[in-house]
């Protein structure tokens, strides 16, 4: 009887991602103004968040930089009660916020709610409660710069 | 889009669905799959002039795998595509060269192997690395965001318990299913553990021909939907809506004129938000026809064994069993027209639907 073998296998590798221009302004505004940007799509009038370089419906560059928020509504959330890898440890409330000034929704980490009671907690939620963008004492211009805090 | 003057026609399919079998690597896998379904087609690897793949490098865990793989399938010496997304897209892809003349007859296959990796971290290098990934997301956070936006009403929780009972009862009675062994991941709010896949071993192949046989791929669509998530309206599918009405408008069909759905979706919800996008549910009531409807996913859906980027062409393959009366238990008498879905991640970007009849 032959002896079936497995061979365990890993991948690990390094990369650079190039954030152009458009990723590169909007993180430096994160850490040096605390402010949130996006541009105005010069077809559909659409201010989309975070700012790109191109608006993907209209297929059209963008250039016009528009500050919105702080404050925003939620759209819709997860909340996470397992730990997940790369994630904080649960619970972890994940979001969409549509930013006051917006017209799409940006993604993050939503802090400062009472998670004791799941279900509770979103039904606070459930209700599309207004937040803020809450920065870190010492922004790196990452993503990770700010959370969402309820109002 | 026109319908094509070149008729094309399923002569054979294979699938198989398993957990973790030590006796195969997965070429070994593929090539059994494909040998069945050139075995269910009456033809040998000389007849075939194509083959086209989907595949993943990360799921397979090797790099260009379709060198490792390609051959397994039929490829050598033989035109070959090669598809990163979901394999009812590559189907498409197969369908072009036989509409366009340049090939008479090809495989389609799509692999997956649950057992060789970790899903969860899978998912989370699917996210760009700029804005998605430090925050670690992974495809289940998404699905769940767009689930909290389903089951917003009330109304949802008894079909949705009615519609998870019936999906496991079609998948328990599919002879195909994965009956032993697989995982789930970890549900974030509000999924729980019955809204999930059941990650598996998949290998699906199909002979697609211009050569008449008895089942024929009557229509096809596609569409994309906006990259960044923020953009999209999680509450639609509107990628998916856009496919099936270029799929049944090439077909020539609506969607009560259609005897089976197999839609796909990484999750229950996903499954009913996909019905009502294809039409085949009113808006909101996604729930209630995978509840009470026979017709709606026959096979049990991702409760019978999931793995991307293989699950669009399980569909597919799933509702041709269906057309030639050999589905099993779940048999929808009389089938005769039926339309199948893949969607790939991230969330259900890009859509393809398929519509087949009964030749």
């Amino acid at each position: 009887m032959t002896e079936l073998i497995t061979i365990p296998g890993r991948w690990e590798f390094d990369y650079t991602y190039f954030a152009g221009e458009a990723a590169s302004r909007f993180f430096g505004e994160l850490k040096d103004s605390r402010r949130i940007m996006g541009v105005r799509c010069p077809s559909c009038k659409r201010v989309l968040v975070p700012a790109r370089s191109f608006c993907d419906v209209c297929f059209q560059r963008t250039e016009e930089w528009v500050e919105v928020g702080p404050e925003g509504v939620v759209e819709t959330f997860t909340i996470l009660t397992a730990a997940f890898a790369g994630m904080p440890k649960p619970p972890v409330v994940i979001a969409y916020v549509t930013f006051d000034g917006a017209d799409t929704a940006l993604l993050n980490v939503l802090t400062g709610l009472d998670l004791s009671n799941i279900s509770d907690a979103a039904h606070r939620l459930q209700a599309r409660p207004r937040v803020r963008a809450s920065f870190v004492d010492e922004p790196q211009g990452r993503i990770t710069d700010f959370t969402f805090t309820l109002l | 889009m026109a319908v094509a003057d070149t008729p094309v026609y399923v002569e054979g399919i294979a699938l198989n669905i398993g957990w973790h079998d030590a006796t195969k690597d997965l070429s070994e896998l593929i090539f059994d799959t494909v040998t069945l379904a050139l075995e269910d087609a009456d033809q040998s690897i000389d007849a075939v002039d194509s083959v086209v793949l989907a595949a993943h490098d990360l799921v397979d865990g090797r790099s260009l795998s379709s060198m490792v793989t390609a051959p397994a399938a039929g490829a050598y010496l033989r035109e070959e595509i090669r598809f990163s997304d979901d394999a009812a897209g590559a189907l498409v892809g197969a369908m072009t060269k036989l509409e366009s003349g340049r090939a008479r007859r090809s495989v389609v296959a799509a692999w997956g192997r649950s057992s060789e990796y970790n899903y969860d971290q899978f998912s989370q290098t699917l996210f760009d690395p700029i804005y998605g990934r430090p925050i670690g997301l992974n495809e289940f956070v998404l699905s769940a965001m767009r689930a909290q936006l389903y089951l917003a009403t009330d109304h949802h929780k008894e079909q949705r318990t009615r519609a998870s009972l019936r999906r496991d009862e079609a998948a328990r009675a599919n002879p195909r299913a994965l009956k032993s062994g697989g995982y789930q991941s970890a549900a974030p709010y509000p999924l729980v553990a019955a809204d999930l896949p059941l990650w598996a071993d998949v290998a699906v192949a199909l002979i697609l021909s211009v050569e008449p046989a008895p089942i024929r791929v009557i229509g096809a669509g596609q569409s994309s939907e906006p990259y960044a998530l923020g953009d999209r309206n999680l509450r639609a599918l509107q990628g998916l809506q856009l496919a099936a009405g270029r799929a049944m408008t090439q077909a020539g069909t609506t969607g009560a004129q259609l005897d089976v759905v197999e839609v796909d979706g990484l999750t229950l919800i996903d499954e009913a938000m996909g019905l009502e996008s294809i039409g085949f549910a009113a808006a909101g009531h996604g729930l209630e026809q995978l509840a009470d409807d026979p017709r709606c996913n026959p096979s049990g859906g991702g409760a019978a064994g999931y793995c991307p980027p293989a699950m669009g062409l399980v569909r597919i393959v799933e509702s041709i069993l269906q057309l030639r009366g050999e589905a099993g238990v779940n048999q929808v008498a009389g089938a005769r027209r039926a339309m199948a879905t893949g969607s790939s991640t991230v969330a259900g970007q890009t859509h393809t639907a398929i519509v087949v009849e009964a030749a």
